[in-house]
């Protein structure tokens, strides 16, 4: 319990006030000279127990009162549970989800749950903690460790504005702890102002056991999860997915796919036709699309352009709603790149189906190149223009050039797919090495059992079909050795191998790891073409993303390069276009960078929201227990519709307690009913 | 110094003394009186006849009836002896109770000198034991008139005052007592009324006649208090703390059995009883006694 006045409290010795006036009174009550005692002194017998109890009780029910009074001209603070009383702690650290779903808001006040929460925040470590406190925050978006004067700017930082990033809670939670341990903080309370959503805290990954074992070890550490779970109700929302500039007969157009969704409870869903802005280079056309069910997929929407527009940017708007983060997507358009491809092999019988794949175009709109090197040609990759590197020779050693660049290559944003050479040897990437080959019993090859259908490589078409990946045959695979996210997994017979393997880099790019080839006496991947063809041109496509003069990225720290600063905002999420310089790829919108010489085109970059942040599962308590197992950590969760305080004053019970307690004591008060004396006054002879 | 006797008021003394004081049964009175003796004495109302036995007074010899019968008969008359009367006024601190000039004690003693003045005119030996527990006058039982002022006097001089001695004082009086007498007891009988009955039983073991005036205020028995105070023991200055509210309720409940004790009591012993409570005026309480004592004279 904390008090708003706690030097009120000193009063709190008034509460022997009716003790006092008790014994002052028991001094000056009226004397009565009495001869008949023996009766008073027989009736005091009889009525010993309960007089001295009622007694008893009516002073401790008038010290009640007198000590309500001093704990409500004190205001207390509700709050207990929260940790918000019992003093105030060394350090408190604000670990703020500045993802863009924290965005969501109640369209009756337009306050989003980032800043109802900030808000509630604020007045809460301001009422119960005051300036008692070092308050540190440490937003998603930057992971950068803010020490504020006065918990009063918290609202107002840009490090707790909004953003269109995603958040990774398990990377926050670090930050902390490397925080905490280099600081030496003290007592510490950890709030932590989440939405909860399940892509954000990834309750799945690894860390989480890592980040409970660091905190474990430190003394006085609290966790306050202030959370915000409500999904939007039938809240829309839109993505587009590609845009491609055609000419054809004298003219220009857009083809637009895109992905027009809405989320909440409940299976019955009107049906309602949603209007679809879409705004290129300032000209805006409206598409009307029904919305039947959750989803709708706007194929292939033709955008008139004016024919000499070969490159610009624009956006797809539906109208407002509580969620407005995914209201809004950016995009870019240009000349598409050729789509290069350089598979380093030296065995035929491998790289030939892989070539003819890679090869093979998947667009037609778009052309497709692919050299095939071997290993000890390597350097002569055009690294700057490739897409895609298809790596059937052994992993270069660490210290190598070679290696160095496939690093880079892959930080980028560009493809690599390593597939297990003959002799695998020791080296690594990425922490990640073959082992060795494994065979199947002749004429037993082993079949795919588990792969991952709902993203990745594998994942199943747009319309839902899922790819053969479970025909493909086995009969060689090299071992996996390192910390890899399988996407698909032999059979019990390959004790459960992993088939195809997804590495991870930091910054969010991956490396694939392809345990067998496509050669006919290792496995019938070029046989059965399918998955291989579609496993290598989602690859490429998603190498070739950050290819070219036009870029279509998710919003993250690290989305502009290691200098944001010489991007310029040509468009933003709120129409502004005056974000500051580090909070450039924190925002969605489009940006350009000049280029370097004046006959060369600058680069634009799309940035928009992560796909995770589309969808609204959150996790629940007892997930929430699991990740605090063995951890001193208290939810609180809120709703933006019945926000409450933190820390609300609660003197009202006091005064009811006050009420009460008088009550009580007129209860105990109150005369005993007279009595009509039946007594015989004349005795036996009258 | 002149002794106060304004607790005798000649108006009623006037009205009562038509009314003679006797006892409910023979006494042994000193010398001839108008009361029964348990003897054979030499008044002219037949008693009996009995048979001569060698000793017996040959003048007594009814002469009649050995003419008529050829045998001895002595012929025996009634005693009339003077009746002796015990005061016994309780002097203890509880007996102060009452307004000043009308205290229990004032009460008791206009009850005990008017029954002496009555008793003297007829006649009759009187006594008197003032009681209490560092104080005791006790004048023997004797007659005449400057025997009734010294009584009186020690009426007028007794206050109450610490604890009481009723009680002993009633033991000590059916030991001390010679012969029978009529004991009459002016008291608040704050006692245990099992003690009260012992004593009771005493007295009524050496055969006197015991009354009992047993003086009460309405206010001790209603018990009519609304506010919590200090109540003070008279006997023993003893402080109670005592909400009123909270034991009304038990002390009219003491109170009621207390009474149908001492009613008990009464009706096993035999006493002549007299509750009263102080509101009452004492001529007609002493018109009830007299008269009730003259319907039941004392048989042989």
């Amino acid at each position: 319990m904390s008090f708003l006045a706690p030097l009120l409290l000193l009063g709190l010795p008034l509460a022997l006030l009716p003790i006092a006036i008790h014994l002052i009174h028991m001094r000056r009550r009226r004397r009565v000279m009495w001869a008949a005692t023996m009766f008073l002194k027989a009736a005091q017998r009889m009525n010993k127990g309960f007089s001295k109890l009622r007694q008893y009780l009516i002073l401790a029910f008038r010290m009640l009162a007198v000590a309500a009074i001093v704990f409500v001209v004190g205001r207390p603070l509700a709050g207990g549970l929260l940790g918000l009383t019992g003093g105030a702690p060394a350090t408190v650290i604000v670990l703020l989800d500045r993802s863009a779903s924290m965005e969501q808001q109640l369209l009756a006040t337009g306050v989003s749950k980032r800043a109802a929460a900030l808000q509630n925040l604020t007045a809460a470590i301001n009422e119960a903690y005051g300036d008692r406190s070092k308050i540190t925050l440490i937003d998603s978006a930057t992971l950068q460790p803010v020490v504020l004067e006065s918990v009063d700017a918290l609202p107002d930082l840009p490090q707790a504005g909004p953003s269109d990033t995603a958040a990774d809670i398990p990377s926050l939670m670090q930050a902390a702890l490397d925080y905490i341990t280099t600081n030496q903080t003290g007592r510490t309370d950890v709030w932590i102002v989440s939405d909860l959503r399940r892509s954000d805290w990834n309750e799945g990954g690894g860390r989480w056991q890592a980040l409970r074992a660091g905190f474990s070890s430190l003394d006085s550490v609290r966790f306050q999860v202030l959370a915000y779970p409500e999904a939007p109700e039938n809240g829309l929302g839109i993505a587009v997915e590609r845009v491609v500039r055609r000419e054809t007969a004298g003219k220009a157009e857009l083809l637009l796919d895109a992905q027009l969704f809405r989320s909440g409870p409940g299976e019955d869903l009107a049906d309602v036709t949603v209007p679809v802005r879409v705004i290129v280079n300032g000209a805006v056309s409206t598409i009307e699309v029904p919305l039947k069910g959750r989803e709708a997929l706007l194929q292939s929407q033709a955008i008139p352009i004016d024919l000499n527009t070969k490159r610009g940017w624009g956006r797809v708007e539906i109208p407002a709603d509580p969620s407005p983060s995914d209201n809004v997507f950016h995009f870019v358009f240009d000349d598409p790149p050729p789509l290069k491809s350089t598979i380093v092999s030296d065995a035929s019988e491998v790289f030939l189906p892989l070539q003819a794949a890679l090869q093979a175009p998947a667009d037609p709109t778009r052309s497709y190149a692919c050299q095939v090197l071997p290993p000890g040609r390597a350097a002569e990759i055009v690294w700057e223009e490739t897409a895609l590197v298809v790596w059937q020779a052994p992993i270069p050693a660490g210290d190598s050039v070679i290696a160095a660049q496939l690093g880079a290559h892959v930080r980028a944003g560009r493809g690599l797919i390593l597939l297990p050479p003959e002799e695998p040897g020791d080296a690594a990437f990425d922490g990640i090495r073959w082992t060795a080959w494994q065979s199947a019993r002749p004429n037993e090859p082993v079949l795919v059992d588990w792969w991952r259908d709902d993203s990745g490589l594998l994942s199943s078409t747009r319309a839902g079909r899922a790819l053969p990946v479970g025909e493909i045959k086995v009969r060689r695979w090299c071992g996996i050795e390192g910390e890899t996210i399988p996407l698909a997994r032999l059979g019990e017979a390959a004790e459960e191998a992993t088939l195809l393997a997804q590495a991870t880099h930091e910054s969010g790019t991956a490396a694939y790891f392809l345990s067998t080839l496509p050669g006919a006496g290792t496995s019938s991947l070029a046989r059965d073409g399918v998955v291989l063809f579609a496993l290598l041109h989602r690859a490429l496509n998603e190498g070739a993303e950050s290819l070219g003069n036009a870029l279509q990225r998710t919003a993250a720290r690290d989305a502009l390069g290691d200098a944001p600063a010489s991007w310029r905002q040509l468009e933003s999420g709120d129409g502004d276009g005056q974000s500051l310089s580090f909070e450039l790829p924190l925002q969605a919108g489009v940006l350009q960078r000049e280029a370097a010489a004046p006959d060369q085109p600058g680069v634009l970059v799309a940035l928009n929201r992560p796909p995770g942040e589309d969808a609204p599962q959150s996790l629940g308590k007892v997930e929430l227990d699991e990740l605090f197992d063995g951890l001193d950590w208290r939810l609180l969760e809120r709703s933006l519709e019945n926000e409450k305080s933190l820390a609300s004053e609660v003197w009202r019970i006091f005064l009811l307690l006050m009420g009460a307690a008088l009550l009580f004591e007129a209860l105990l008060c109150l005369p005993a009913r007279p009595e009509k004396a039946e007594i015989d006054w004349k005795g036996e002879k009258a | 110094m002149s002794a106060d006797h304004s607790f005798l008021d000649n108006r009623v003394l006037s009205r009562l003394l038509g009314l003679p004081l006797n006892a409910r049964q023979p006494m042994m009175g000193s010398v001839s009186g108008r009361h029964r003796s348990p003897v054979r004495g030499s008044s002219v109302e037949f008693a009996q006849y009995r048979k001569y036995v060698p000793g017996d007074d040959t003048r007594r010899l009814d002469w009649r009836t050995w003419g008529r019968s050829d045998r001895y008969y002595i012929k025996e008359f009634e005693a009339d002896t003077n009746l002796r009367l015990a005061l016994i006024v309780d002097a203890s601190g509880s007996m102060g109770y009452g307004e000043a000039g009308n205290t229990r004690l004032d009460y008791g003693r206009k009850l005990a000198g008017t029954l002496a003045y009555l008793a003297a005119q007829q006649g009759d030996a009187a006594g008197l034991w003032g009681v209490g527990k560092d104080h005791r006058q006790k004048i023997p039982a004797k007659r005449g008139a400057t025997h009734l002022r010294l009584i009186l006097d020690q009426l007028s001089l007794i206050e109450a005052r610490g604890e009481t001695t009723v009680l002993e004082s009633l033991h000590e009086a059916a030991e001390q007592v010679s012969q029978r007498a009529l004991v009459l007891v002016v008291s608040d009988f704050f006692v245990e009324p099992a003690e009260l009955k012992h004593a009771l039983e005493h007295l009524k073991f050496r055969r006197h006649d015991v009354a009992l005036f047993h003086l009460l205020d309405p206010a001790e028995l209603k018990f009519d208090f609304d506010r919590p105070a200090r109540f003070v023991d008279m006997e023993d200055g003893e402080t109670m703390m005592v909400d009123p509210a909270l034991i009304a309720r038990r002390y009219r409940e003491v109170v009621k059995t207390y009474l149908a004790d001492i009613d008990e009591i009464i009706r096993t012993t035999g006493a002549d009883y007299h509750r009263i409570t102080l509101e009452t005026p004492y001529d007609d309480v002493l018109a009830k006694f007299l008269l009730a004592r003259l319907q039941s004279k004392g048989r042989r």
